[in-house]
C-alpha cells in the first residue's frame, strides 16, 4: 500500500516538475533552481493530477487513473526531451562559469540554525499529526469526508453533492478530496495516514517553495530567514497537521506570486512563467472558494497596472499567457460549480434587500474591523478558542515581527522587480479587503463566522506576505553575510538563474 | 550611538529575527514533546469511528438512515452556533464520516435510525413520539432503531 501511495505522489511530482521544464526551460541548475522546480512542481503536479482524476471520474474511467497519469507523464517527458534537443545547452544550464557564492561563518551559522529549526519544525509537525491522525474539525467534517464519498461512492460518487448535507459544504472545490481519493484509488484501499501525508507534504512544499524562491531571487540567507519565520508560526504547523485545505491554498497563492516575479525577471521565460502562474491561480480556485476571488484579483490587477503604465496593447500579451494557464483549470471549476455543486451557504443568503441592509449596518463594520485587528496580530499563534473568544496574543512570531524587521532593514526594491512587487502587493492587499466584504455580507451569524474562520484566510496569505516582505527588505550590508568578502552572492542573481537563451547562443557562436 | 544604530540596524533585524523565530520554534517543540509524552493510545476520532463502525453490518451500504441523540435534532446545530456545545455536532458529523457513503440525515423520520447517546439518554418521550423501536443495542449508547410509521 505504501508503494502505491508513493507511486501516486511520485507521478504527481514528475508531472509537475516536467511542467516547470516545459514552461520555464532555461532555469538554474544550482541548488535553488532545482529546489524551486521540485517544490513548485511538486505542488502543481498534485493539483494537476487532481484535475486528471476529476476528468477520469466524470468519464467513468477512474479505475484507470494510474494509466492516465502515466500517459500524461510520458507525453510531458517526450515534450521535454524534444525541446531539450533543440535548445542551447548553456542556456539550459543557466550557469555563469566562475561565479560562486562566497561563504562565511555567519552564513554557515544561519544555515546551521535553519537546519536545527527545520528538524524541530518537522518533529513538531509529526507530533501534531500523531495527536490527531484524522485531522481537526474541518478535516473530517469536510475534506476527508468528501474524499471518502468520492472513493467509497463508486459509480454513484455524484450523489453526495445532491445529498442535502449542507453542513458539510458540498460546494467546496475538490482539489484536496480528489488528491486523497486518487491516492486511495492507487492503493486500492483507504488508510487514515494518507490524508495526513498530503497535509504534511503541502506544509513542506510551502516552506520549500518560499526558501527556494527567495534563495533564487534574492539570496540564500534571505531564503533561510523567511523560512524561519514560517517555521516559527505555530498556527502554520497546526494547520499543516490539521489536514485543512488552507495550506494547499496558501501554496498555490505563493506559487502564483513566485511565478509572477520570475516572469518579471526572465524575459525569455516570461510566457512560460505566466502560464504556470495562471495554472497556480486556477488551482487555488480548485482548492478553496476564496481562490475564485484570488483568481479574479490576480488576473485583473496586473493587467490594469501594466495597461496604466504602458498602454493596453502592452498588457494584452501577458494577460493572454496568464489566461492560457488559468482558463483550463477554471473550466473544471465552472464545470464542478454548475454541474455538481449545490449553492454556497453564503451566496444563498445574498439577495439585494439583505445585502443593502448589511452594507448599511455600520455596527458590522466596527465588529469586523475589531476582529481583523485582533486576529491580524494574533493569528500566527494558533487556533482561536471559541469558548474564550478572540484575545490579543502576538507571540514571538507575528505580523509585528515582519513589520519590525522591515523597519530595521529598510525597503530596497530593485528596478526590475518594481512592477512585479507593486502588482503582487496590490493583490495581497486586496485579498483581505475582499474577505472583509464577504464578512460584511455574510448571512451567517457574524460573530460565529468571524470567530470560526477569520484566522485561516489570514494564514492563507501569510507565506506570501513573508515572501513579499523578504523580496523588498533591504539586505544587510553586503559584508554581513560574507564575513567581509565582496558579496557577489548577495547581488540578485536572476540573470544567472534565468539567462537569456539568445545570449547563450551568441556566446556559443 | 545614532550612527552605530544606523550602521547596524539591518544586522539587528536579522539577529532579532533569528532569536525570536528560534524561541518560537523550540518552544513549540518543547510543547509538542510534552504532548507526545501524554498522547493516548488512540485519538478520540479513531475511538468514535471504531464505535460507530459496529453499525456497518446492520445497515445498507448506501441509501439513507436517520439520526437521534441526547438532544432533539434541531438543537444539534443550534448548540454549536451558540458556542454552547460542539459535541453533539461532532458526534453527528463523525457518524456520517464513518458511515459514508451511506447518508446520515439529522432526522428521526427515516425507516432506520441511528441512536448515538454518548452524552446521555434522549429527552423523555422523544423516541415514543417518533415511533422509534430498538432493533439492536451495540452498547456504549449506540442503538439502531426501526421507525414504525403511523404510531
Amino acid at each position: 500500500m505504501i508503494l502505491s501511495y508513493g507511486a501516486s505522489l511520485l507521478l504527481s511530482l514528475i508531472i509537475g516538475v516536467l511542467m516547470t521544464f516545459i514552461f520555464v526551460p532555461s532555469g538554474n541548475r544550482k541548488t535553488a533552481g532545482i529546489l524551486l522546480r521540485l517544490f513548485g512542481g511538486g505542488g502543481l503536479g498534485i493539483g494537476v493530477t487532481s484535475c486528471t482524476y476529476f476528468i477520469c471520474l466524470l468519464a467513468g474511467v477512474d479505475r484507470y487513473v494510474a494509466a492516465v497519469d502515466l500517459a500524461l507523464g510520458l507525453v510531458l517527458g517526450s515534450i521535454c526531451f524534444l525541446r531539450r534537443g533543440k535548445s542551447d545547452p548553456r542556456g539550459q544550464a543557466g550557469l555563469s562559469p566562475g561565479k560562486t557564492a562566497p561563504r562565511s561563518r555567519l552564513r554557515d551559522a544561519i544555515a546551521f540554525v535553519f537546519a536545527l529549526e527545520l528538524v524541530a519544525f518537522a518533529l513538531s509537525l509529526i507530533v501534531s499529526i500523531l495527536k490527531e491522525p484524522h485531522g481537526r474539525w474541518d478535516a473530517w467534517l469536510i475534506w476527508n469526508m468528501h474524499a471518502r464519498f468520492l472513493y467509497r461512492g463508486g459509480d454513484h460518487w455524484r450523489e453526495a453533492f445532491a445529498s442535502g448535507l449542507d453542513w458539510s459544504h458540498w460546494d467546496y472545490p475538490l482539489l484536496l478530496p480528489l488528491s486523497i481519493a486518487r491516492g486511495w484509488r492507487y492503493a486500492g484501499g483507504e488508510d487514515v495516514f494518507f490524508p495526513a501525508a498530503i497535509g504534511f507534504i503541502f506544509t513542506l512544499l510551502v516552506l520549500g517553495l518560499l526558501l527556494a524562491a527567495l534563495s533564487l531571487l534574492r539570496s540564500k540567507p534571505q531564503g533561510y530567514l523567511a523560512a524561519m519565520i514560517l517555521m516559527g508560526t505555530p498556527f502554520f504547523i497546526t494547520m499543516g497537521a490539521s489536514q485543512f485545505a488552507d495550506i494547499p491554498f496558501a501554496f498555490f497563492v505563493l506559487a502564483t506570486f513566485v511565478m509572477l516575479f520570475l516572469s518579471g525577471r526572465s524575459p525569455e521565460n516570461r510566457a512560460g512563467s505566466l502560464i504556470l502562474a495562471g495554472i497556480a491561480a486556477g488551482l487555488s480556485a480548485w482548492t478553496k472558494n476564496e481562490g475564485l476571488l484570488f483568481a479574479l484579483i490576480v488576473t485583473f490587477i496586473p493587467v490594469g497596472m501594466t495597461a496604466k503604465a504602458g498602454g493596453w496593447r502592452r498588457a494584452i500579451s501577458p494577460a493572454g499567457w496568464f489566461l492560457a494557464g488559468l482558463l483550463p483549470i477554471l473550466a473544471l471549476v465552472v464545470c464542478f460549480k454548475t454541474q455538481l455543486s449545490p449553492t454556497n451557504d453564503i451566496m444563498a443568503g445574498v439577495g439585494p434587500a439583505a445585502v443593502s441592509s448589511r452594507l448599511l449596518d455600520w455596527g458590522r463594520y466596527a465588529e469586523i474591523i475589531k476582529a481583523f485587528f485582533i486576529t491580524g496580530i494574533s493569528f500566527t499563534q494558533g487556533v482561536i478558542d471559541i469558548r474564550t473568544g478572540m484575545t490579543l496574543n502576538p507571540g514571538a512570531v507575528s505580523v509585528l515581527l515582519l513589520v519590525l524587521y522591515l523597519g530595521l532593514t529598510g525597503v530596497r526594491i530593485e528596478e526590475r522587480d518594481r512592477g512585479s512587487t507593486l502588482q503582487v502587493a496590490a493583490v495581497l492587499g486586496l485579498m483581505p479587503a475582499g474577505y472583509f466584504l464577504v464578512y460584511v455580507m455574510t448571512p451567517l451569524d457574524l460573530n460565529w463566522h468571524l470567530m470560526t474562520s477569520l484566522n485561516r484566510p489570514l494564514l492563507q496569505l501569510w507565506p506570501s506576505a513573508v515572501f513579499v516582505v523578504f523580496m523588498v527588505a533591504g539586505i544587510p550590508r553586503e559584508t554581513f553575510f560574507t564575513g567581509g568578502k565582496p558579496a557577489e552572492a548577495l547581488s540578485p542573481k536572476a540573470d544567472r538563474a534565468f539567462p537569456k537563451r539568445r545570449k547563450g547562443r551568441k556566446a556559443k557562436e | 550611538m545614532a550612527d552605530f544604530f544606523k550602521r547596524y540596524r539591518a544586522e539587528a533585524g536579522v539577529i532579532l529575527l533569528i532569536v525570536l523565530t528560534g524561541y518560537a520554534v523550540f518552544a513549540f517543540l518543547v510543547e509538542s514533546m510534552r504532548i507526545f509524552a501524554d498522547l493516548p493510545e488512540k485519538d478520540p476520532v479513531t475511538i468514535h469511528e471504531a464505535r460507530i463502525a459496529q453499525l456497518k453490518g446492520s445497515l445498507p451500504p448506501s441509501g439513507e438512515v436517520g439520526y437521534v441523540t441526547t438532544v432533539e435534532n434541531d438543537r444539534i446545530f443550534a448548540a454549536e452556533k451558540a458556542f454552547r456545545n460542539v459535541e453533539y455536532l461532532a458526534q453527528y458529523a463523525l457518524t456520517q464520516y464513518t458511515l459514508a457513503p451511506l447518508i446520515v440525515r439529522n432526522s428521526p423520520e427515516l425507516p432506520l435510525v441511528v441512536g448515538n447517546f454518548l452524552d446521555g439518554p434522549p429527552p423523555p418521550g422523544f423516541l415514543e413520539r417518533n415511533g422509534l423501536v430498538p432493533l439492536r443495542d451495540f452498547g456504549e449508547g449506540l442503538i439502531l432503531y426501526r421507525r414504525e410509521i403511523g404510531r
